[in-house]
């Protein structure tokens, strides 16, 4: 029997206005699925994708695996003969997913809206100037210093209440993910049509086969166009956590061997975290260089995708003037960029599941029902293996 | 007049070293031909001056050319002297062939021979030249086509006489709300253009409209028709000169696609029905006159479709498209739905089929509609199958368009075929749709012939505007399935093609594709038998009978093929320079070498209008074909009388080869059924063999275009190798 279908189409202007603005120009050639080197051989993406878009079928699309698993190369957005641009058309719907899946969809709508940064940038801001005040930390030139007059972050803000926010804004974001995720799944299940794909093996063996892709970057080794990204996404995956590696490991200095920080630069964490820093600055730089230079060909990429580049730039970028500017023994500089730094950390994890951050959960997820469900790998992969 | 005959060797382009011209000469000698020069620059201002100064000094009035292909520096040797005739040497003898060899020196003997022969057996034709002719141009129809053609003729300085069955003018697009875009960008919609040509033509003072009337009866032929016209009771009558048929199309009749509900709901309408709709105001729904709030176009509906109209009738999807916009105008939260088979948006319809495509309430899929079936409050439910959403799916909708095809106005009526034909027969001359639209006094009918799916077009991409009937000309969707910017064009060109029809019979010339021919059919009568068969076989209706089955020819509605030639069983049938004597002659005086010396002969009767260009072109590409074969160029291969296969085969020609072009249902015969017609005058002409004792493989007609020149020598050497395997003509020294 066939299926009744209902257009929504409120949900077609939302692709568009949130970076899909070229959607309704593809005429289903299907050369996007041909050239995409990630899609899999039965029913490959991005054709079906495109076509659902344009005809608002947001059910379905709310429960493909294959928004997830597209990698934006944009081989099919450099190749289409219309001007459809599909890797920028995926990446607005991944924008709708993340607003519709998370559990405060409200701030979804917030995040990938401009009209609203301000107010984001505000909270934080905000925030952490109440603990300033509390503190009658204000006076960033009135700060006390630590043993022969060093600078120490400590005294402007004191750990304790660092780790009380950010620990509940990771929670928050953890409990908004799981939530967005368990959605996610459900509606996978329900999409998945059993005689094309009956689940098999263990789920845990399914989470690390796709863990370990991830880390290796092995779907982005194939891009056509956007070679440079492999190794910008690396750079940048790994430069983050190394960051959150240092991060932790001051924490529990701190807390389980009591040790204060600043801690020397002999420190081997120290060069860890730095390193981490510079390899994030190399992978953003070489994101951003790559987005401008390319934009012809695989579109320049929404509001949602800068915003998210843009904040995890600000983020290294203010942390490591923090650094230096307290080694320079520069107080009201070092100060500032601390405080920025907290700013944008903040930002960064309160917004997580609502910002292209969340992709990081959501592609996981989809690459395990993925594999649990043995959807094809590309025929290319297999030559390559 | 004394015929004084001059042949002129040309000796350039390699003539001169490949053939020893001397016994060229002789042979020319022999015939006692008076004049016989040779020239090494025969085609320039030396050799020109060379020719005249024989023609005022020596009184040449038939100058034979040996030298290259008539199909090329026709415009050199246009002499001013009664006959010419051209030997091609060139093409048709070196370029295809060794030289210094003895067959190619015999070819050449035997071309001068025959060029020689047929001068001597013609005559100046003398033309048909009509003083009283009438320059005024009738045109059929009001609509867009018959609007255009009516001003472009009036505009080049003809009186039009315009018909149109309606009260009103300006056809289908006159009732459109809008029009498809014609101007850059291509996206928005456009005031119909129809309304400003209407003006156009009621302010003509060149052109007399007749409006609410129907053509009663057209007698004569082009140049002198005589045209009676009714009008709410009245008739008038006047002449005309040339026809162009604008007549259109009507919509198909939607109630015979039973399976998509028309008819049966309510809320099911047709593409003519939007438009209806949409100038009064607002697309409703029928049932309820509630605004449609989501509504499914259903393209090709009874279209491309073996059961309905078999074509495309090219203009749906873009109406389709420019209705979606109407609704959508109406209201953005309207749903449209086009399925479609195929979008077809040639041109700069693309960029409005973009547009169109732009707008998020517009949901396009390819697709095989199932089905429609009717729920509560008549609303409906469309089944797609093979959609491109991946499965079947069902969509539910308050109103859907049915985007149905056109059909010419020559297609509606009876068929009708020629005496003693029957459907499904080898040959059909042709085929009558009477349909009251023309009332033409001919003997095959009174209406155009109908060719595929009752369109009257002769050939729609060799020939456009031509019909089947010379002086009336088709234009827009009743010739073709076409757009408006296509009717214009194209009646544009049926305007200048029936002007030039004019013009060319007032000079007793013929039209397309023997265009400025100026000879004409003289018949025998005290030898006619009224067998019928001029009549009934003429490609072009271009002769009548009397009473006592008498033929009445016509010579301006005569296009010159001379397929009468070949169906007259009397011989009474000539020109003055083309005739059954004539290439009789020029048959049995080709040099029959004895039966040792194994040189078999073969003639070719090749159609001038492909393929003998095609021989042509395989010596312009020097491709070596066999040199035991003498090709005959003529008109229409529908013209070989049988008489002329008889007497080669008793005169010991070892085998005749018909090269005509392609015929049957995308024919590209210009005389129409001339090479139909040679095929099967030759399925007949076994019997004669048979009482020769000859093998009826002797004769053969192969099918080949211009574009086929490269396999003229295969085609020959298979030939040739049929006729070994049947030996020597036994009649070779009778």
């Amino acid at each position: 029997m066939a299926e009744r279908i209902e257009p929504d189409l409120n949900f077609v202007k939302n692709i568009i206005s949130s970076g899909g603005g070229s959607l309704k120009k593809c005429f289903q050639c299907a050369t996007c699925s041909v050239v995409c080197k990630l899609s899999p051989d039965g029913k490959p993406f991005p054709r079906k994708e495109m076509i659902h878009a344009q005809w608002g079928l947001k059910n379905r699309l709310m429960g493909d695996p294959d928004i997830w698993l597209c990698h934006q190369c944009s081989d099919c957005t450099a190749y289409c003969p219309r001007g459809a641009k599909p890797g920028e058309v995926i990446g607005a719907i991944r924008n709708q997913f993340i607003q519709n899946y998370s559990a405060f969809g409200f701030l979804g709508k917030m995040v990938s809206s401009p009209s609203y940064l301000i107010i984001l940038l505000v909270i934080p801001v905000l925030i952490l100037l109440g603990v300033l005040f509390h503190l009658g930390n204000l006076d960033f030139t009135a700060i006390p210093r630590g043993e022969e007059g060093v600078i120490v972050f400590y005294y402007f803000m004191p750990h304790i209440y660092v780790i009380v926010i950010y620990v509940a804004l990771v929670m928050f974001a953890f409990f908004s993910f799981v939530v967005g995720v368990v959605r996610y799944w459900k509606e996978l299940l329900k999409n998945r049509k059993e005689v094309e794909s009956p689940p098999s093996g263990s789920i845990v063996g399914s989470i690390v086969g796709a863990v370990k892709e991830i880390l290796l970057h092995k779907r982005f080794k194939k891009c056509g166009v956007e070679r440079g990204r492999k190794i910008s996404h690396l750079l940048t995956f790994y430069g983050f956590i190394g960051l959150a590696i240092g991060t932790a490991w001051a924490t529990v200095k701190k807390y389980g061997f009591g040790m204060m920080p600043p801690f020397p630069l002999s420190d081997p964490m120290q060069w860890l975290t730095n390193a981490s820093s510079v390899a994030l600055f190399v992978g953003l730089g070489m994101i951003i260089f790559n987005r401008l230079k390319d934009k012809s060909k695989a579109g320049i990429g929404s509001y949602f995708d800068w915003f998210f580049i843009v904040i995890l730039a600000v983020t290294g970028v203010t942390g490591m003037a923090a650094q230096v500017f307290r080694l320079a023994d520069m107080g009201v500089s070092a100060y500032t960029s601390y405080f920025l730094h907290l700013v944008f950390i903040f930002y960064l994890f309160a917004y997580a599941p609502f910002s292209k951050f969340a992709h990081m959960v959501y592609r996981t997820a989809a690459m395990v029902f993925e594999s649990h469900t043995l959807r094809k790998i590309p025929l290319a992969a297999q030559a390559d293996k | 007049m004394e015929k004084k005959i001059g042949v002129y060797i040309c000796t350039d382009c390699e003539i001169g070293s490949a053939l020893d011209i001397d016994q060229l000469r002789k042979v020319a000698k022999k015939m006692k031909v008076p004049v016989v020069k040779e020239n090494s620059l025969l085609c320039m201002k030396e050799g020109i001056e060379f020719i005249k100064n024989d023609i005022d000094q020596e009184g040449v009035n038939a100058v034979i050319i040996a030298a290259c292909s008539p199909r090329v520096n026709y415009d050199t040797f246009n002499l001013d002297v009664p006959l010419i005739e051209r030997v091609n040497l060139r093409e048709g003898v070196i370029w295809s062939h060794p030289p210094d060899d003895e067959d190619t020196q015999m070819m050449a003997e035997d071309y001068v021979r025959m060029g020689i022969l047929k001068m001597q057996k013609m005559e100046a034709p003398e033309p048909h030249k009509i003083e009283d002719i009438v320059r005024s141009i009738l045109v059929v129809g009001g609509g867009i086509a018959g609007i255009t053609a009516a001003n472009e003729a009036a505009m080049a300085g003809y009186d039009v006489s315009l018909v149109e069955r309606d009260e009103l003018l300006g056809g289908w697009l006159a009732k459109l709300h809008k029009q498809a875009p014609t101007k850059p960008p291509y996206t928005d919609l456009e005031e119909p253009l129809i309304k400003g040509l209407i003006k156009e033509v009621q302010q003509n003072s060149r052109i007399k409209i007749y409006t609410s009337s129907k053509i009663e009866k057209i007698e004569g032929a082009p140049g002198l028709y005589d045209v009676t016209v009714r009008t709410n009771g009245t008739t008038e009558s006047f002449k005309s000169g040339a026809i162009v048929l604008g007549a259109g199309v009507v919509p198909y009749d939607a109630t015979k696609i039973t399976h998509l509900g028309f008819g049966q709901y309510p809320n099911v309408i047709t593409n003519y029905m939007v438009e209806e709709l949409a100038s009064k105001g607002q697309i409703m729904r029928p049932s309820d006159g509630k605004p449609a709030k989501s509504v499914a176009f259903i393209q090709c509906a009874g279209q491309r479709d073996e059961e309905h109209l078999p074509y495309c009738s090219a203009t749906c999807c873009v109406e389709s498209l420019k209705h979606a916009k109407y609704i959508r105008n109406q209201d953005p939260s309207v749903k449209v739905y086009i399925f479609y088979k195929d979008m077809r948006t040639p041109g700069h319809y693309e960029h409005f089929y973009k547009a169109i495509q732009n707008d998020p309430g517009v949901f396009l899929t390819k697709g095989d509609v199932k089905g429609i079936t009717e729920e509560e409050d008549k609303n409906l439910v469309v089944e797609v199958e093979n959609s491109l959403i991946g499965e079947d799916i069902q969509v539910g909708v308050d109103l859907v368009v049915l985007a149905i095809g056109a059909v010419p106005v020559t297609a509606l009526g009876e068929e009708k075929l020629p005496p003693g034909v029957n459907p499904g027969d080898a040959f059909i001359p042709y085929v009558m749709i009477e349909t009251d639209t023309l009332n033409l006094d001919y003997r095959q009918g009174g209406e155009l012939p109908a060719l595929s799916k009752g369109y009257p077009d002769s050939n729609f991409i060799c020939f456009p505007y031509e019909t089947r009937r010379t002086g009336i000309y088709a234009a827009g969707p009743v010739r073709s399935p076409m757009d408006m910017p296509s009717a214009m064009e194209d009646a544009t060109g049926a305007a200048l093609k029936a002007i030039q029809c004019i013009e060319l019979a007032s000079r007793g010339e013929a039209v397309h594709p023997r265009a400025g021919d100026t000879s004409s059919a003289d018949f025998f009568m005290q030898k006619c038998t009224q067998c019928k068969r001029c009549t009934e076989e003429c490609p072009f209706g271009a002769i009548n009978e009397d009473e006592k089955s008498n033929p009445l020819y016509s010579v301006t509605r005569c296009r010159r093929c001379a397929v009468c030639l070949g169906a007259c069983p009397e011989r009474i049938i000539s020109f003055k320079n083309y005739s059954v004597d004539m290439i009789g002659t020029m048959v049995k005086k080709i040099e029959i070498p004895d039966e040792d010396e194994e040189k078999p002969r073969v003639i070719v009767f090749a159609c001038e209008n492909d393929a003998y260009p095609a021989i042509d072109l395989a010596g312009l590409h020097r491709l070596n074909y066999t040199p035991f074969v003498r090709v005959i160029p003529l008109r229409c291969v529908g013209s070989v009388n049988l008489a002329w296969i008889a007497d080669a085969l008793s005169k010991g020609i070892d085998g005749i080869l018909l090269l005509g072009c392609q015929h049957g249902e995308d024919y590209q015969c210009h005389m129409a059924t001339g090479s139909h017609l040679a095929e099967i005058r030759l399925s007949k002409v076994a019997e004669t063999l048979d009482r020769l004792k000859l093998e009826s493989g002797r004769v053969q007609m192969t099918q080949t275009s211009i574009a086929d020149y490269y396999k003229i020598p295969q085609i020959l050497d298979d030939f040739l190798e049929k006729l070994d395997g049947f030996g020597p003509n036994p009649y070779k020294g009778f």
